[in-house]
C-alpha cells in the first residue's frame, strides 16, 4: 500500500512540473517567433530545429531554470557561464583560439579598399575588455591572445593605410570606466580616447573633453553578456551621452535597410526610445541598418565612409563635429563585400572600425 | 529527434504517454511503432527509407527462412546473404555519414542491423517462429527508445511482452523514475564531460595532468553518454509496459579488464555470445583456436561502435588483452571475493590504467595522434601540467568525483546498508520530490552548455 502511495507521489510530480512548465510555455508564446512550418523546412529539417531553438530560448520558467544552473556552476567551481567568464565586477567574454584567419588574410580587406579606391583610410581594431582586463580573469582561464595578433595584421597593411593602436591608448586607461562591465563593448569614455587619437592622425583637433557635458542617459543599462548569463551580482551600466552644445548640428539621418529602401529618421541621432526596451545600447545609433548617412551643418566638403561593428556606435557622435557627411556601412549586415555596399567616389576619408573579435569573425 | 531533446520532453512525450495509457490495448503495438517513426524522421522523412527498407527486409527474410527450414544449406546461404546485404549497406551508410551531419543520414543503424539480424538468427536456429504479423518485426528492430544505443533484446523475450504487458501505475512511476536519471546522466553528467573532453583536446602539447584528465573525461563522456540513453530507452520501455535488461553495471572501478568488459555495453556482448560464437565457437576445440576467436569478436565489436579503423583496433586489444587475463587466470587472481586486499587493489589500478588507454583509441583521430596522447600520459615530455589542465581541473574537481561517484559502485553498499534502516525508509517516501528536482535540474541543464551529438553519426 506504502509502496503504491510512493508510485502515485511520482507520477503526480512529474506530471504537476509538466502542467507548469507547460502553461509557462503557452503563457510566454512568441508569435513573431519563425516558428510556422512550410513544406522545404518540414522536410530538410530547419523547421525541427527552429523548434527546438525556440523552445530551448522560451521555455516557461526559462530564467529562474537558467538562474538555478547558472549558479549550481558557480558553486561547483566553473567560472564560466556560456563562453562568458564570471568575475566579481565584470562580466568577460571568453576569446577563442581555434579557427583564427592569418594576419595577412585580416588585413588584405582594408588593403584591396585602399588600393581600389585610393581613398586615405584609417584603421583601428579595439581589442576586448577580456584582453585588457587579463588580470581580473579566473586563475589560470583559457583566453586567446589578442595584443599581438592586432599588430600582426597593422603589419600586413599597405603603406598609406594609418592603423591606430586602440590597445594602447585604452591599456594606459584600464583604471577608468572604459568598457561595460554587462557587456561587450566599450564605453563612450573609452571611445572618446581612442577617437581623442584617431581624428589627430585625420587632420584635425578632437574636441576637448572639457568641452562636453555628460549627462547618464540610462543607470540600468545590462548588455549582452548579462543577456548571455542573466548574472545580476555585477552592477548594471550607466549609458553616457557626451553633449557639445557648441558643435556641429545634425541636420538630417537616412538609414537604408538591405533593399535599399530609405528612412528618413529626421535630425535626430540619438533613439531614447531604445531605452526603455531591452535593448538600450541602440540608443546610440537607433536600430541598426544595412547603411546610414548623416548630414551636419558643417561646410567643410569633408565626407566620411566608415566601415564598422556595433563597436563604433558610441564612437559616431564624436566624428560628426569634423564632418559634413558621414556615411556609415554596418559590417555586420553587409559581410566583408565592399564594393556593392556603397559609392565610395567623393570620400575624404575612410573609416574602419572594428573590435578585433567581430573583424575575425567577419573574415571568416 | 534525440531523447534528451526539449521537442521530446516537453511535446512529444506527454501527449505520447497519455495517448498511450488512453487507447485500448489491440491498438498500442501500432500506436508505438507510429510514435517510433513520428520520433525518428521528425524534421527530416527521408531518414525513414533506410530504417523502414531494413524492417521489410528483415520481415520477408524471416518469413523465407521459415519456409526453407528443412533445407538446411539454402537456408544459411539465405542468411549469409543477407547479413552481408545488411552489413554491407550499414558500413557504407557510416562511411557516408562521416564528416557529415544529420540530413538524409539515419542514426543509430548500428543497433537495428543487430537486432535484425539476431531475429533472422533466432529463426534460423528455431528459437523462435518468424512472426506473421508485421508489427511485432517492425517494433522489434525499430521501436525508438532502444534505437539510439540499445539495451539489445532477443525477440524471443520480446514477443511475450509484445502481446502481454503490464500497463499501470507502478510501472509508469517506475518508468519515469528511470527515465529522469538517464536524462540526468545524460544531459548532466555526459554533455559536461564532453565539453570538457573537447576543450582539453585542443590543447595542442598535452602535458601529463591534461592528457590523462582528456582521456578521462572521454571515458566518462562515453559511459554516461550510453548509459543515460541505455536508462532512458530502459524507463520509456517501462512506461510502455516493457522490461528491458541492464545495458551496464558500474563498468569502472573493476578489478581486471575480463570484469570490466563484462560490465560494459553487457547486451551487446550477449548478442555476440549468442548469435556469433554459436556459429563459430563450437567447432573449435584447441585453446589457440579459442583466443583467435575471442579477438576476432571484439575485433568486431570495435568495429560495431564505429567505421574507423581505431574502433577495431580497440576491439583487438580488448581482446588480447581478455585472452592474456584468462590465461594466466588473472581476472580470478583479483577477485574481490578470491584475493588479498593488496591483490585486489594492484587489480584494481592495473584495469584502471589499462581502460584509460585503450579509450585513447576510441577518440584518437589517427594513431599517431593516439601515440602523442600516449606520451603525454607516460611522460614529463611536456611538463607535469599546463593551464588548461590547471583551470579543468580546478573547476570541475567536484563533477569528476560526482561522475566516478556514479560509474563504480564503491558505495553501492553503504546505501544498501542505509536502505534497510528506518532512515532509509523515511528517504525513500522522498523518492519523488529527489526525482522532481532532479527532472527540473534536467531542464535547467538543457537551456545551454553542450549538446554532444556527435557519437550518435557513429552508431
Amino acid at each position: 500500500m506504502k509502496q503504491n502511495k510512493i508510485h502515485y507521489r511520482m507520477v503526480i510530480t512529474i506530471l504537476a512540473i509538466y502542467i507548469a512548465i507547460i502553461a509557462g510555455t503557452i503563457r510566454s508564446y512568441d508569435k513573431t517567433a519563425p516558428i510556422h512550418p512550410t513544406m522545404q523546412s518540414l522536410i530538410n529539417g530547419t523547421w525541427a530545429e527552429q523548434t527546438e531553438n525556440y523552445l530551448q530560448e522560451h521555455i516557461g520558467f526559462h530564467d529562474v531554470l537558467f538562474r538555478i544552473k547558472s549558479n549550481t556552476d558557480l558553486f561547483i567551481g566553473e567560472k564560466m557561464v556560456q563562453g562568458v567568464y564570471i568575475t566579481d565586477d565584470m562580466l568577460l567574454e571568453k576569446l577563442y583560439s581555434d579557427d583564427i584567419p592569418a594576419p595577412s588574410e585580416s588585413a588584405e580587406p582594408v588593403n584591396e579598399f585602399y588600393e581600389d579606391t585610393g581613398i586615405p583610410t584609417y584603421f583601428i581594431l579595439v581589442p576586448s575588455a577580456s584582453e585588457i582586463y587579463r588580470t581580473k580573469l579566473p586563475a589560470n582561464a583559457i583566453n586567446a591572445e589578442q595584443k599581438n595578433r592586432i599588430q600582426q595584421i597593422y603589419m600586413e597593411t599597405v603603406n598609406g593605410i594609418h592603423c591606430v593602436d586602440a590597445y594602447n591608448i585604452l591599456s594606459s586607461l584600464k583604471d577608468n570606466y572604459i568598457y561595460y562591465r554587462t557587456d561587450t563593448r566599450w564605453t563612450c569614455c573609452g571611445a572618446y580616447y581612442v577617437y581623442q587619437s584617431a581624428i589627430q592622425k585625420m587632420g584635425f583637433t578632437p574636441v576637448s573633453f572639457q568641452k562636453y557635458v555628460i549627462s547618464h542617459m540610462s543607470t540600468e543599462f545590462r548588455g549582452n553578456l548579462y543577456e548571455k548569463t542573466l548574472y545580476h551580482e555585477v552592477r548594471a551600466d550607466v549609458l553616457d551621452r557626451y553633449r557639445n552644445e557648441s558643435g556641429a548640428q545634425i541636420t538630417s539621418v537616412i538609414a537604408y535597410d538591405a533593399n535599399g529602401q530609405a528612412e528618413n529618421r529626421g535630425n535626430r541621432l540619438y533613439d531614447t526610445s531604445a531605452l526603455t526596451t531591452n535593448n538600450q545600447y541602440q540608443y546610440y545609433l537607433g536600430k541598426p541598418c544595412q547603411k546610414l548617412v548623416i548630414r551636419t551643418n558643417i561646410d567643410n566638403g569633408k565626407k566620411l565612409l566608415v566601415y564598422k561593428d556595433s563597436f563604433a556606435d558610441c564612437v559616431i557622435p564624436f566624428l560628426v563635429h569634423h564632418y559634413h557627411e558621414i556615411c556609415i556601412i554596418n559590417l555586420e549586415q553587409t559581410g566583408m563585400d565592399f564594393t556593392t555596399s556603397a559609392d565610395t567616389a567623393g570620400y575624404t576619408h575612410a573609416l574602419f572600425l572594428c573590435s578585433m573579435s567581430n573583424w575575425e569573425n567577419l573574415i571568416q | 529527434m534525440y531523447l534528451s531533446s526539449f521537442t521530446f520532453i516537453v511535446l512529444i512525450l506527454p501527449v505520447m504517454l497519455s495517448a498511450y495509457y488512453l487507447i485500448p490495448v489491440k491498438w498500442k503495438n501500432g500506436f508505438l511503432l507510429c510514435c517510433s517513426i513520428l520520433v525518428y524522421g521528425w524534421g527530416n522523412p527521408f531518414r525513414l527509407l533506410y530504417p523502414l527498407a531494413c524492417i521489410f527486409y528483415d520481415y520477408g527474410i524471416g518469413l523465407l527462412l521459415e519456409r526453407m527450414q528443412k533445407r538446411k544449406r539454402l537456408s544459411v546461404a539465405i542468411l549469409a546473404f543477407s547479413a552481408l546485404v545488411q552489413i554491407a549497406s550499414m558500413t557504407m551508410l557510416r562511411a557516408m555519414v562521416q564528416g557529415r551531419t544529420g540530413f538524409l543520414f539515419p542514426f543509430g543503424i548500428a543497433v537495428y542491423m543487430l537486432q535484425g539480424l539476431g531475429y533472422l538468427i533466432g529463426i534460423y536456429r528455431r528459437r523462435h517462429m518468424a512472426s506473421v504479423k508485421f508489427v511485432n518485426v517492425a517494433l522489434y528492430v525499430f521501436m525508438f527508445p532502444i534505437v539510439y544505443a540499445g539495451p539489445l533484446i532477443t525477440y524471443l523475450e520480446y514477443e511475450e511482452q509484445l502481446s502481454k504487458r503490464p500497463c499501470n501505475i507502478i510501472q509508469l512511476s517506475s518508468g519515469l523514475e528511470l527515465f529522469v536519471r538517464g536524462l540526468a546522466e545524460k544531459v548532466i553528467l555526459a554533455d559536461t564531460f564532453g565539453y570538457i573532453f573537447r576543450e582539453l583536446r585542443q590543447t595542442g602539447q598535452m602535458s601529463m595532468l591534461t592528457a590523462w584528465l582528456t582521456t578521462l573525461s572521454f571515458s566518462m563522456y562515453i559511459y554516461f553518454e550510453l548509459l543515460g540513453y541505455s536508462e532512458m530507452a530502459r524507463g520509456l520501455g517501462k512506461c510502455f509496459g516493457f522490461q528491458f535488461p541492464k545495458n551496464f553495471s558500474h563498468p569502472f572501478f573493476t578489478s581486471s579488464i575480463t570484469a570490466f568488459l563484462q560490465s560494459w555495453n553487457i547486451t551487446l556482448l550477449l548478442w555476440f555470445q549468442t548469435n556469433f560464437r554459436y556459429f563459430l565457437f563450437s567447432r573449435f576445440e584447441k585453446k589457440w583456436q579459442k583466443y583467435g576467436f575471442l579477438i576476432l569478436t571484439w575485433a568486431l565489436i570495435g568495429a560495431w561502435y564505429g567505421i574507423e579503423i581505431q574502433f577495431m583496433l580497440w576491439g583487438i586489444c580488448m581482446g588480447i588483452l581478455l585472452s592474456i587475463e584468462q590465461i594466466a587466470g588473472l581476472d580470478r587472481l583479483f577477485m574481490e571475493e578470491n584475493a588479498r586486499k593488496k591483490r585486489y587493489v594492484f587489480g584494481l589500478i592495473y584495469t584502471a590504467i589499462l581502460q584509460q588507454f585503450s579509450f585513447v583509441l576510441l577518440f584518437a583521430d589517427n594513431l599517431t595522434e593516439a601515440g602523442a596522447i600516449w606520451k603525454s600520459m607516460l611522460s614529463f615530455g611536456n611538463g607535469i601540467a599546463d593551464q588548461t589542465g590547471f583551470y579543468f581541473f580546478t573547476s570541475y574537481i567536484a563533477l569528476l568525483l560526482l561522475g566516478l561517484y556514479v560509474a563504480t559502485d564503491l558505495f553501492q553498499n553503504i546505501t544498501e546498508r542505509i536502505s534497510v534502516t528506518p532512515i532509509g525508509q523515511k528517504l525513500a517516501e522522498c523518492k519523488p520530490l529527489v526525482h522532481g528536482l532532479l527532472f527540473l535540474f534536467c531542464l535547467a541543464s538543457m537551456l545551454y552548455g553542450e549538446r554532444m551529438t556527435e557519437l550518435w553519426l557513429k552508431i
